[in-house]
């Protein structure tokens, strides 16, 4: 009970599905069959099967035997990895916890929401993992989770158990805004120089604070050191244990903030958003930082000025890994049109634009080996769209995460008069009837072990 | 070793109770030829009991009644162990509209914690009141009440009391019995301002106090060449808790806030009970699994908005809440989660034994629908030795109704709290429009509001200057950041007031629509702007 | 272009700039000082191309001349004018250029943090006399960045109070903003007020609700204040009218928000009522009813409910809500993808708009065409952002279609112009041959070679 509209769905799903063996969890195998596969790895594969074994990818080939697995006819269908957004505040009871410049103690993990009907709407525009991360309020702000759309699972159950721990940084005029309300003293930084003052000490102070806790463990004191889960994560960044995910507009920041990391020893994983990182593409590529970024979403404050949707070509061109991200519960719904700006502006080569949703999203995230692209051996996350995925006329039919159904848009269709009726069936019962007419009627149906006893309650409430 | 402060508290306490001289309104009764729910035996049907000096002196079918005892002919009637709220508020002063506090510490206090982090926070230097003070409850059956905070986040310890005594030494039945923890945000731009904040300050907290209580041991056993460990009462509030010597109550309604409260059980190894637990019936295995007892609430979820074909439909999970919470009992008691009723705050307590009949009608027994007010209740609590069914030798706090209580026909016609007998009032004849729920409200929006508006991350005074005249209502409102202004479309609501003002903000006009839900003197509601909308709480002037 | 490059001149440096030209996006003479750039005008044929005239068939390998601004001959065997300008259409597709019919475009460059540049709205509630046309920058850089996706006409909207102000519609070409004016003055804008149960929200505890009736009853406050206005308005116009025809009578004293409203409020000009759910848009018709005033719904969430009452009413919707979330969790999750299609189906006069305030109108086709993968015909997609918002603006006699005598607002792509992937290769605006060149090609232009200092 009590999980948002879609479980419900979804729940009727599992049901249909279990008779022939699907949607039971990760246990079912099922046969993709006869569609065009985009592998994101090795190429577009035509009239091609797609064998999907205890929720991994069996085998990929042709005429393949469908033994005791439930068939997909996915003939004049496009089948892609599922994508990957890279950049997400889907499913957060909570974004941003702003008072302190350093709030690397707060986890995303924590907050999680699974009934948010955000992940229905993303796995019906062919999503099925996401990054979920800590808002961009605080120089060094929360710790991330990387999560798989398992929608109508608890939030435990999302969690993507095997991605690295990661944290959210961040520049520029969202930390500066901050905590900046009138009468009240701004909380520091409140300039791109701060921002990156308070870094530097947090990692002088995780540096000590790694210190104390060795002296400790050496025998050298007696007393056990504060624990600090502000600056425990932060020491797990120095032992490259975490992947850093560096929110910054302007290509200065992210320059300063490489030169930051190489000066304390870690290093940061991807550039989020990265607006300018066409600017210093080249720095960026020797650095060894990945990209996430929005394709043609611009302009809508100052440091968003300078980006341009050719951002992914000159990127890619240059050989840095880039994923196009949505930051957007509207967005996440239409990733696939934004990998095929791609095409447009600059001309990244279509597995190339697929990748930036997709395996490039994976390699970010420290997922690669388990999801990403089409290949055996992957968790059977997968998308099958009605069309070409880049073109407009296309939308997505099936989604699967770990070869479990989780959308099906021809399901969806046929829940929506049963939704209705369940409205109906739900608005008549007494707890939901308005004051005004509660009281007054029988009660439309006891259950039936219950009826002989109980009689008596109509009569409560109002006269 | 070192006794806990609040472990100190109780011992006094009880033994300040034990040390106090039978009040002398506590006479000896017989209540007879009555159908006695005893709860922990089988049903009387012909029994008698007899109270002597707060204490149940017999029970039983065959009871000789004493001479000097006052006859209660209860004929009829049925006799229950006193009811159990195991959730209330009684006696705290109500939530005052918070203060901003950065630094959050008190003068003469121990601590560096903000108010919603301050575990040392002892509920009986909060609580004010007599007997006198709650009729209500005790005249809805209720004879026992948890009372604690749940407005913060380590809201300090709960206490037991019984709802008789002329002041709080004789109403303690345990103090503390638990410490309240709420997944709530600090307020006013203060950390933690956000729900991830609060885990992670929780966290922090833990560790810290598991680090204190350590130290203290060792310097306590050996101080040379350590540091002296800080006084810190806030932590120390805590070391009973990261021990497990005391349990906590987590507050958490939904499947997710459930799970949040088993993530962070496991975590620090906690004693954990949880409050309110409205979507618990679908954890119930969970709940089993992890040894986690449940206060759930009674107040279950019901349509407050008329109907009108415009509106937007409700959400499917509301209504599908509405019919599922009251299965959540069942659910509970067919997992083997022990679990006791508790008020939810509901806005009327004679709801309560409503409502918990309601929860037989969605599957739980009548017996355990009883158990979780009286029994069950009393073994979450820890004062089962003590309460919670009609033995010799327990807390003679008994309920006389006129027929089951589940049934909605009969009423309570007598109440022993502590043996003390309390007179049901008479029965008013009922005016057209009577009984609590749907009526409508006289509102009374006139007079000088103090608010503080809180849009997110700021906290602004405001005062709204209301004239009511019938529905309408006419005035300004003023705040010195915002000036003042003469505001529209006043008007009395169903529960409070509306209006619309325009004022000026930096140099522009913002049109702000205000609704206010009034209660008693106390109002809280919503600043509606382009920019969104702010949350305000506030009191009236009583000045004026 | 390269035709244009060889025919005038022809030396082997400008063969190898025709090359850059081709392969990439760049124009000779383009810089950030120079960024509302105004184009080429002369004679113009495209030759060989599939032109997608919109109002009538597609034709296979057609021409198109371009002369005088306006579009001289279209068809499968036409003439071409001596000295006309060929431009090899061979393999591509030529449209109308595309219109979004509810923007602020020009308004504002930077919407947060940067308030100099935001001209959006004005302040108080009542500014009928507030004129977009003065207030658009006819150098910002939206201008160029949105055109160069295909998008050659839209309106430009004020916003924010109840009576906004007036609506302009420009092409987007043109130094100076009468040189980009369509129609200065087009419709009255008007915020017109929702029923919103919506109350706040409660922290930790969630959204809090009002009674509906009490909603309404907010609404019809407001309303109140509405017809005040448009009442005192038509009084003012009566007084006007009178003492013109008779100036004995007395003269009104000059109000110029009065004087503004008058052609709405008497239903000369439409007045664009900004509103989204049913219940709102059906007190749009009856409030337009009650007022005699021509309406166009923009925003139009869902008017599909209401098609029936749009229909009879001759009310056109301009259709904002693709690229927003259905606004109840319940609801279907393609429902507004679905809007286009329902409204097309019960043969309401709509048009499919960004509703974005410039920087992001470029997605107009791709909004298009995800209407279309939702139900809506290819046919009546590419409509939507052509001839039908042309229609609703009354401006169809002039643009929206590839028809002799229109403006020659032409678009020539290398495929399908409502796909992400598809390139425009050639525009005109006004029978201006457009230079392909905007902010961003410009930063594409400086450092997509850019190399690491040795």
């Amino acid at each position: 009970m009590n999980k948002a509209i879609r479980s419900t769905v979804l729940f009727a799903l599992v049901l249909s599905f279990a008779a022939i063996g699907v949607a039971q969890r990760t246990s079912g195998d099922v046969l993709i069959r006869n569609a065009t596969v985009m592998t994101a790895s090795s190429g577009t594969k035509t009239n091609t099967d797609v064998l999907i074994s205890n929720g991994k990818i069996a085998r990929i080939g042709k005429n393949l035997k469908a033994g005791n697995a439930k068939e997909i006819d996915a003939t004049g269908k496009y089948v892609i990895p599922g994508i990957i957004d890279a950049h997400s505040h889907a499913m957060l009871d909570a974004v941003n916890e702003f008072t302190y410049a350093v709030t690397s103690m707060a986890r995303i993990r924590d907050v999680l929401d699974p009934t948010d009907v955000t992940i229905y709407r993303a796995l019906a525009g062919g999503v099925t993992a996401a990054n979920l991360m800590h808002g961009s309020a605080n120089p060094i702000g929360g710790q991330n989770t990387v999560v798989k759309f398992r929608y109508g699972r608890s939030a435990d159950e999302m969690v993507f158990e095997k991605a690295p721990p990661g944290i959210k940084f961040a520049m520029g005029e969202n930390v500066k805004r901050a905590r900046n309300i009138p009468g009240v003293p701004r909380r520091y930084p409140a300039s791109r120089m701060g921002t990156l003052e308070v870094m530097r000490d947090a990692f002088v102070r995780a540096k000590d604070y790694k210190k104390s806790w060795d002296n400790y463990r050496a025998g050298k004191t007696r007393v056990p050191p504060k624990k600090s889960e502000e600056l425990d994560p932060i020491v797990e960044i120095l032992e490259g244990k975490r992947l850093v995910h560096a929110h910054g507009y302007r290509s200065d920041e992210h320059l300063n903030l490489m030169r930051l990391a190489d000066e304390f020893g870690f290093k940061i994983s991807t550039l989020q958003h990265g607006l300018e990182a066409y600017k210093i593409a080249p720095e960026i590529k020797k650095y060894g930082a990945g990209v996430s970024i929005f394709v043609d979403f611009w302009g809508y404050k100052m440091e968003a000025y300078d980006t341009i949707p050719y951002n992914a070509y000159i990127l890619w061109k240059n050989g840095v890994v880039v994923s196009i991200n949505s930051d957007s519960g509207e967005r996440i719904r239409r990733l696939n049109l934004d990998a095929a700006k791609t095409m447009k502006y600059g001309g990244v080569p279509e597995q190339e634009a697929l990748k930036m949703i997709t395996l490039n999203a994976a390699i970010q995230l420290g997922v690669d080996k388990y999801t990403g692209s089409i290949d055996v051996g992957k968790d059977a996350d997968i998308g099958i769209w009605s069309g070409h995925p880049f073109s407009v006329y296309s939308h997505a039919e099936m989604t699967l995460v770990d070869g479990e159904v989780f959308f099906d848009r021809s399901k969806d269709i046929a829940m929506r008069k049963e939704l209705e009726e369940e409205r109906k069936r739900l608005e008549a019962m007494e707890p939901n009837l308005p004051p005004a007419k509660r009281g007054k009627k029988k009660k439309p149906e006891a259950k039936s072990e219950e009826k002989a006893k109980t009689p008596k309650r109509e009569a409560g409430g109002v006269q | 070793m070192k006794k806990h402060l609040l472990q100190f508290i109780a011992a006094v306490m009880a033994f300040a109770f034990l040390a106090l001289p039978a009040s002398a309104q506590k006479g000896t009764y017989a209540i007879t030829n009555a159908e006695v729910v005893t709860v922990s035996g089988s049903v009387i049907s012909n029994g008698t009991v007899v109270v002597r000096d707060g204490l149940i002196e017999a029970v039983g079918s065959s009871v000789s009644i004493p001479a000097d005892a006052k006859v209660i002919d209860a004929k009829g009637h049925k006799v229950y162990p006193g009811f159990f709220d195991t959730n209330t508020k009684l006696g705290l002063p109500s939530a005052s509209p918070p203060t901003r506090n950065a630094s959050g510490s008190r003068s003469g206090s121990i601590s560096n914690y903000p108010p919603s982090l301050r575990a040392e926070s002892d509920v009986l230097e909060k609580f004010e009141g007599t007997e006198a003070k709650f009729s209500s409850h005790r005249n809805a059956g209720f004879t026992t009440v948890v009372v604690g905070n749940s407005t913060g986040i380590f809201n300090g310890n709960s206490v037991v009391l019984n709802l008789a005594g002329e002041n709080v030494s004789e109403m303690v039945v345990k103090a503390p019995f638990a410490h309240n923890i709420a997944f709530k945000t600090e307020r006013g731009g203060v950390y933690p301002a956000s729900l991830m904040g609060t885990f992670s300050a929780m966290r922090q907290m833990f560790h810290d106090a598991k680090r204190l209580d350590e130290i203290r041991k060792m310097y306590a056993s050996n101080p040379k060449g350590i540091k002296r460990p800080e006084a810190d009462a806030t932590l120390d509030a805590l070391i009973p808790v990261v021990r497990g010597e005391i349990p906590v109550v987590i507050f958490a309604d939904t499947e997710r806030e459930i799970i949040r409260a088993l993530n962070i059980t496991k975590e620090f190894n906690l004693k954990t009970i949880i409050a309110g637990a409205r979507e618990s019936g679908s954890l119930a295995e969970k709940l089993k699994a992890h040894n986690i007892s449940v206060l759930l609430s009674v107040d279950f979820p019901m349509r407050k908005l008329a109907e009108n074909k415009e509106a937007d439909p409700e959400p499917l999970r509301t209504l599908r809440l509405r019919v599922e919470a009251p299965k959540a009992a069942a659910a509970l008691k067919n997992a083997g989660v022990p679990f006791a009723f508790q008020s939810g705050g509901m806005k009327n307590i004679k709801d309560f034994v409503k409502n918990a009949a309601v929860a037989t009608e969605n599957g739980l027994s009548k017996e355990d629908a009883i158990g979780a007010m009286t029994i069950s209740a009393a073994k979450i609590l820890g004062v089962d030795a003590q309460l919670g069914s009609i033995e010799k030798g327990k807390i003679a706090n008994l309920v006389v109704a006129s027929g089951d209580i589940l049934d909605k026909d009969s009423s309570i016609t007598h109440v022993f709290v502590d043996g003390k007998l309390f007179e049901q009032p008479k029965k008013k004849k009922k005016p057209a429009k009577a009984d609590g729920d749907g009526e409508a409200k006289e509102i009374n929006a006139g007079g000088v509001w103090n608010v503080t508006v809180e849009p997110p991350g700021m906290s602004i005074p405001m005062t709204f200057n209301l004239t009511q005249s019938g529905d309408t209502i006419t005035g300004t409102i003023s705040s010195n950041m915002l000036g003042s202004a003469t505001i529209r479309n006043g008007e009395v609501t169903e529960d409070g007031f509306a209006f619309d003002v325009t004022v000026t903000f930096q140099g522009t006009d913002l049109d702000l629509n205000v609704t206010g839900i009034i209660n008693g003197d106390e109002v809280e509601g919503t600043v509606d702007t382009a920019q969104g909308p702010a949350t305000f709480s506030g009191k009236r002037d009583p000045k004026n | 272009m390269k035709q244009i490059i060889k025919s005038k001149i022809g030396s082997i440096l400008t063969l190898a700039f025709a090359v850059v030209c081709v392969a990439g996006t760049v124009f000779a003479q383009n810089g950030p000082a120079d960024q509302n750039k105004t184009g080429v005008g002369g004679t113009f044929a495209i030759t060989n191309a599939n032109i997608y005239t919109v109002s009538g068939e597609m034709i296979k390998g057609g021409t198109v001349v371009i002369s005088g601004g306006k579009i001289t001959a279209v068809g499968a065997r036409v003439s071409i004018p001596r000295g006309a300008v060929r431009v090899n259409g061979s393999g591509l597709n030529v449209y109308p250029g595309m219109i979004d019919a509810g923007t602020n475009m020009g308004l504002l460059e930077i919407g947060n943090g940067v308030a100099g540049t935001v001209d959006a709205g004005e302040t108080g509630n009542i500014n009928p006399n507030a004129k977009a046309i003065l207030g658009i920058n006819p150098h910002t850089s939206h201008i160029n960045v949105t055109r160069v996706n295909g998008i050659t006409t839209v309106q430009s909207m004020p916003s924010g109070s109840l009576v906004a102000g007036q609506s302009a519609i420009i092409d987007l070409n043109g130094a100076t903003q009468s040189a980009m004016a369509v129609e200065r003055q087009f419709a009255l804008v008007v915020n017109f007020p929702q029923i919103s149960t919506f109350a706040g929200f409660t922290p930790g505890v969630g959204p809090r609700f009002i009674d509906f009736k009490q909603a309404v009853k907010r609404r019809d406050n407001r309303l109140k204040d509405l017809k005040k206005v448009f009442e005192a308005a038509k009084r003012y116009g009566k007084v006007r009218q009178a003492n013109a025809k008779d100036n004995s009578l007395p003269a009104p004293e000059t109000d110029l928000k009065m004087g503004a409203m008058v052609p709405y409020v008497n239903g000369e000009k439409p007045i664009v009522f900004i509103a989204q759910r049913a219940r709102d848009i059906h007190g749009v018709l009856k409030f337009a009813e009650e007022m005699k005033v021509k309406a166009i719904i923009n925003g139009g969430m869902e008017a599909w409910k209401v098609a029936d009452d749009l229909k009879k009413a001759s009310v056109p919707v301009i259709y904002n809500r693709i690229h927003n979330n259905p606004s109840n969790e319940d609801d279907p999750y393609d429902l507004n993808f679905e809007g286009p299609a329902k409204l097309a189906k019960a043969g309401v006069l709509f048009s499919i708009s960004t509703g974005n305030n410039g920087a992001s109108v470029r997605e107009l086709p791709y909004q298009a065409g995800l209407a279309s993968a939702f139900g809506l015909s290819k046919e009546d997609a590419l409509k939507s952002v052509t001839l039908y918002p042309a229609r609703i603006l009354g401006i169809d006699d002039r643009v929206g279609s590839i028809e002799v005598g229109k403006v020659a607002n032409i678009v020539v792509a290398d495929g399908d112009m409502l796909e992400a992937m598809t390139n425009i290769k050639h525009m005109w605006i006004g029978g201006r041959k457009i230079p392909l060149t905007s902010r961003h090609t410009e930063f594409f232009e400086a450092f997509k070679d850019r190399k690491l200092a040795q």
